[in-house]
């Protein structure tokens, strides 16, 4: 990330309530959890008070989670609303990523790519439009050992990326 | 004069009248600010009351819903209505929900360290710092990430949000799709008009604009568009008042068209009738044109109510027409009656004038014009195209039977007293306050329409329309201060409930003396550096990320203080503008108050600051306004009644006389009073000037039977000219009297009821032409 020296690690879970619920836990190097139930998000982080905002006062964010909800629910209607999808499969890994189709999406968000393994998904990457980008392993994948500092290349290797 | 000569003077009567209402159409302007009819203002608090009355930015707001149709549609729809309404002249704001700049202009932002509340209970120490610096950390690893990203640099304590959270009002609607959404799921927009919330006209010019707008939009036709606000109202209330009224008027006039033809037997008869009236409406129009300039809507509906009266000038004329004298000679002899008549009414009317209030001044100058020119007319002009042929009234069938009854019916002296005990006791007894002093009561909105008003109005959080905090100091800084000192306790009315959101200007700009302390606290460059370093302390951010916070903090520290002045440049000084307003010497802070619950509570914020803060009701203020000058228009009355006795009795030359004409015309207006009052009716202005329209009509009536007369032809002639008078004026009042709307159903029932009473207690008391 660019205002940073190094990457940024954090540990926790992901919980998916279906359609419009989800949660985010982390639980390493501090503890916070996130609650996304329609449209509000509250943020718990430990030693400070609550916040609650609305999505609707950050379309993009908006964008996205609809499309995170989307792709783990399996709507492939909703996540065509938002994204052009590209699938290239190879063996039992496949590749899937997602190119925002609204101008408004675009400024921020280059694309969201996400790698997995048979019926799982094993890496969700967001690739922003100034370069910084995140990705997250999950389940098996989570415990990897990384290293100091971890870098895109290494981390698309992990996640047995597919190049288009 | 001969029937051609005749034809032709008619004629030019007409042409001449048209050319005038062809003037007339041309230079008449019709002013529709309701505010005409409440009087000047006396002191600032009535000024401020006359201003906010229809011109505060509450009453300018029109709340709109979009429903009917799928989430996304109606979003798509609220937005395009919104851009197009951002662009119409007719609206002064448009809000929708979408995420309008509540950032500060770039020019202004190093200010956000003195218009930010943070640093009042923190320093801009290393702890803080730290504790900011890491927050920020974890909003970087949250999705909200990118859109820190650009502002962390320059603001890493993150005021411009703080600040616009502050900026954002206490209850804002749910947003979807970047709109606001009421909780049944209708899209919620709110604009505001240029026009005055009490100008029916220019509200429904916006209005228009506004239905227009929405119709030309994609799909419109799935989904519907409710407006509510007070602007709608006044125009939905106008529009349904105008429609009933007309066609109330329509059938009255049929019928007296019918009356006219049965009792003349004469086509002739209709057009000549016409012309009097015509005249005396016409010049009265042009006179006000040259006197006020433009004329209110109301004065000329009500203007042409109470012209009717001239309409018994005529009449009178072809009643008593003699057919062994010629048209002038009969004239002639009924003409001491009319012009007593038209004088006491147009003393009558001077005391609207002497009301002070614009509105009834200038019904006033028509009425009185009006009544002087028909009555001119009817003398001068009228005897010169009365048809030579004609039938005389006093043979008509049924007549004279009629007048020996009249005539033969017991007048026992006791009756009239009688009556006044029973008037007395009547009023005595009402069941209901005696005024009615809230003129939105008479025209009232239709339940369903305010309920709708109500959901909408607390789906959007708009302001109430009723209340309003005052705060008055000497300067606009010392408002601000007021603002701030009474914040702690606006803040402990909000946790109690008393209102929802109290909106002061000191959240939008503090005062100069607030913004001087936060300067002060404000460290420099070298200690700001240092405690920043120290914060960033094993923090990973880029080495030198943050110079730009710092050098904003440096500006702030020797920025001069942001003035309302300079605040109005910014998106949101349009809003403190608006708060702030000059008056005679001192400012005024005007603070919006959202969902009031307990107005009482604020009588201790009033007390507890010396009458520098108070809160304005409006309903209540201008209902005191109107209780005021009511009072007034009685005293003026009550002079007009005396001079007008005063009239008829030097007319008369003769007490008892001039006791016959007075007596049933005070008496018949008492008993109205008291069956109005006993059935539950609080009066209005509206009744007042009901009652001296039948009091001008019942005057007619006593005067003409008083008339000494010399034979029973003369007698039956004035029973005809009373009896065609009397059915057209209960049939024309009678109509508006069914109306389901109150303004109109007070005008009818009254007028129709007077010429009633009037009419039997003259026939009952003023007896000289029976007594002859």
């Amino acid at each position: 990330m660019r205002l940073l020296k190094k990457p940024l690690l954090m540990r926790g879970e992901l919980d998916y309530g279906g359609a419009d619920k989800l949660g985010k836990r982390v639980e390493q190097p501090y503890r916070e959890t996130t609650m996304i139930a329609g449209a509000s998000v509250d943020v718990q982080r430990e030693g400070r008070t609550p916040r609650r905002f609305s999505l609707d006062r950050a379309p993009e964010l908006q964008a996205l989670l609809v499309g995170f909800s989307a792709l783990l629910g399996g709507d492939a209607v909703a996540l065509g609303k938002f994204y052009t999808v590209s699938l290239v499969d190879k063996a039992t890994n496949w590749t899937l990523t997602l190119t925002p189709r609204e101008p408004a999406l675009t400024k921020h968000l280059r694309e969201i790519v996400v790698d997995g393994t048979g019926n799982e998904s094993q890496c969700f990457s967001l690739h922003q439009a100034d370069g910084d980008a995140s990705v997250m392993l999950l389940g098996a994948l989570a415990a990897t050992k990384l290293a100091d500092p971890p870098t895109l290349p290494a981390l698309a290797e992990i996640c047995h990326r597919i190049a288009p | 004069m001969s029937t051609p000569r005749r034809i032709v003077f008619v004629v030019a009567w007409w042409l001449l009248l048209s050319a005038l209402a062809f003037v007339v159409r041309r230079d008449l302007v019709v002013d529709s600010d309701l505010r005409s009819f409440m009087p000047p203002a006396r002191n600032a608090d009535q000024k401020l009351l006359l201003d906010e009355i229809g011109n505060g930015p509450a009453s300018r707001l029109l709340l709109l819903g979009i429903s009917g149709a799928p989430p996304e549609r109606l979003a798509a729809l609220s937005h395009g209505l919104a851009r197009t309404l951002r662009n119409d002249p007719h609206f002064a704001r448009v809000l929708d929900g979408e995420t309008d700049a509540v950032a500060l202009d770039p020019a202004l932002l190093p200010y956000r360290y003195l218009l930010s509340p943070t640093l009042d209970k923190v320093a801009l120490d290393t702890t803080f710092l730290r504790d900011q610096l890491e927050q920020r950390v974890e909003d970087l690893s949250s999705p909200a990430a990118d859109m820190l990203k650009d502002l962390l640099p320059r603001d890493p304590t993150l005021e411009v949000l703080a600040l616009a959270q502050r900026w954002t009002p206490a209850k804002v609607p749910l947003t979807r799709d970047g709109v606001w959404f009421s909780p049944r799921g209708e899209a919620l927009l709110l604009a505001q008009t240029h026009a005055p919330g009490f100008d029916p006209v220019a509200q429904a010019e916006a209005i228009n604009a506004l239905q227009t707008a929405f119709a030309v939009l994609p799909d419109f036709a799935a989904a519907q568009l409710t407006i509510s606000g007070p602007g709608y109202f006044s125009v939905r209330v106008g529009e349904s008042t105008r429609a009933q009224a007309e066609w109330l008027s329509a059938f009255g006039s049929l019928g007296f068209v019918a009356l006219l033809l049965l009792a003349y037997r004469s086509v002739g008869v209709l057009v000549l009738a016409a012309l009097p009236l015509a005249s005396g409406a016409l010049v009265g129009i042009a006179a006000l044109i040259l006197a006020f300039g433009s004329v209110h809507g109301i004065t000329l509906a009500f203007g042409f109510t109470l012209l009717g009266v001239a309409q018994e000038y005529p009449i009178r004329v072809f009643s008593h027409r003699r057919t062994d004298a010629d048209a002038r000679t009969s004239v002639r002899e009924v003409w001491s009656l009319l012009r007593l008549a038209i004088v006491s009414a147009c003393i009558a009317y001077v005391a609207f004038f002497a009301s002070g209030v614009p509105g009834l001044q200038q019904l006033a100058v028509f009425t009185i014009t009006g009544l002087l020119v028909a009555g001119a007319a009817t003398r001068w002009l009228l005897p010169a195209v009365l048809p030579v042929h004609f039938r005389d009234a006093a043979e008509s069938r049924g007549l004279e039977p009629t007048r020996a009854w009249l005539a033969a019916l017991p007048r026992p002296r006791w009756l009239p007293w009688l009556l006044f005990a029973l008037a007395l006791a009547l009023l005595w007894l009402a069941p209901t306050p005696l005024w009615q002093n809230d003129l939105a009561a008479l025209t009232p909105v239709p339940p369903a329409l305010l309920a709708r008003e109500g959901e909408l109005r607390d789906a959007l959080g708009a302001p109430d329309v009723r209340y309003l905090l005052v705060l008055d100091a000497q300067t606009a800084d010392d408002v601000l201060r007021l603002s701030e000192s009474i914040s702690p306790q606006v803040e402990q009315l909000i946790s109690a409930h008393a209102v929802d959101d109290v909106e002061l200007p000191s959240r939008y700009l503090p005062s100069l003396a607030t913004q001087r302390a936060r300067q002060a606290t404000l460290p420099n460059r070298a200690t700001l550096t240092a405690a920043l370093d120290a914060a960033l302390q094993d923090l990973q951010f880029q080495p030198g990320l943050f110079a730009p916070f710092i050098e904003d903090v440096e500006t702030a520290r020797t920025l001069s203080p942001l003035t309302p002045a300079e605040f109005a440049r910014s998106p949101f000084g349009a809003r403190l503008e608006a708060m702030l307003v000059p008056r005679d010497e001192h400012w005024l802070g005007l603070a919006t108050l959202t969902g009031v619950h307990d107005p009482a509570a604020f009588a201790a914020l009033a007390a507890s600051n010396a009458g520098q803060v108070r809160l304005l009701d409006l309903k209540a203020a201008s209902e005191a306004l109107i209780a005021q000058y009511r009072e007034r228009i009685l005293q003026a009355l009550g002079v007009a009644l005396l001079l007008l006795a005063l009239t008829v009795a030097i007319a008369f030359r003769d007490l008892h006389r001039a006791w016959h004409v007075i007596a049933p015309m005070s008496l018949a207006t008492l008993l109205v009073l008291a069956v109005l009052r006993i059935s539950g009716v609080s009066l209005s202005l509206f009744h007042l000037v009901a009652l001296t329209l039948a009091a001008g009509l019942g005057l007619h009536y006593a005067l003409f039977f008083e008339r000494k007369v010399e034979n029973a032809a003369e007698a039956r002639r004035t029973l005809h000219a009373t009896l065609v008078c009397v059915i057209s004026a209960v049939l024309v009042f009678g109509l508006l009297a069914t109306s389901t709307l109150p303004v109109l159903r007070a005008i009818g029932l009254t007028v129709a009821m007077g010429v009633a009473f009037h009419f039997c207690l003259s026939i009952l008391m003023a007896q000289g032409s029976q007594e002859s």
